[in-house]
């Protein structure tokens, strides 16, 4: 695995910040950002399910494995050097049931939190 | 010369002399490590080790000097040997927990390194999806 394509919602001004921040980081592999639903992201995943994609974050490998939602979330924290340790250590049997709990109602909850925190366009 | 003048001599004798032996055998042993951590960068590797031997000597001769003063009287050769031992024997500790503190700083470094070269993802696949390669 080389790369990670990562289908992120442009309409969450949340998801925008995270992108600037990803952008800046030192990677041990990788990241292209596509939005999902878009023109780009269906020709290149012609079979995925796009309505998918807008519930919440979804990676998809270059070699087409997908991971969606909090898999997704540590996938991209693995491929940064600076947190690949952590992406390990969430995803112990003992953290990962709440990793998910917090990912999980950090994207269902992303308009509020981005209107929260003024991210909004 | 008088019994606390001999008692200081001796116990700076020895504890320089332990100092620089723990500091030899770390500085040997510990380059094996560092290469490791630093995938075979020798001049990297060589220049951690040194600089980690220098905060060694530093910390442990000036822990043996600050403990040199008695700070009571001796009056026999038997007093003498008894603080002596007493003082050596703090070194000894000291010197064991810095070098414990050492091995654990290069085990720790060895491990982050590790980590960091661990292609193996920390997650399963939830599906697969073709991929149209760009025109």
């Amino acid at each position: 695995m080389l790369t990670l394509t990562v289908l992120y919602d442009p309409d969450c001004g949340l998801c925008r910040r995270s992108h600037e921040w990803l952008a800046e980081q030192a990677k041990l592999i990788e990241l292209t950002f596509v939005p999902c639903q878009s023109e780009e992201a269906r020709k290149r995943y012609p079979q995925l399910n796009h309505d998918l994609t807008k519930q919440d974050l979804t990676v998809v490998s270059d070699d087409g494995a997908v991971y969606f939602g909090p898999k997704a979330w540590l996938m991209v924290l693995w491929s940064l050097a600076r947190y690949r340790e952590w992406s390990y250590r969430l995803a112990t049997p003992e953290l990962l049931p709440t990793t998910k709990r917090v990912v999980s109602a950090i994207s269902q909850n992303r308009y509020q939190i981005s209107r929260a925190t003024g991210l909004t366009r | 010369m008088t019994i606390v003048v001999t008692t200081y001599l001796v116990y700076l004798a020895i504890s320089i002399a332990l100092t620089v032996w723990v500091a030899h055998t770390l500085h040997k042993n510990g380059r094996i490590f560092l290469v490791d951590v630093f995938h075979g960068n020798d001049a990297l590797a060589d220049s951690v080790n040194h600089l980690l031997v220098v905060g060694f000597y530093l910390i442990n001769l000036g822990y043996v000097s600050l403990a040199l003063k008695l700070g009571y009287v001796i009056n026999n050769t038997q007093e003498g040997i008894e603080a002596l031992s007493v003082k050596i024997g703090m070194v000894l500790i000291v010197l064991g927990g810095m070098h414990f503190f050492n091995l654990f700083v290069f085990s720790r470094m060895r491990r982050r390194s590790n980590r960091n070269n661990n292609q193996q993802p920390p997650v399963g696949p939830d599906a697969f999806t073709t991929v149209q390669q760009e025109a």
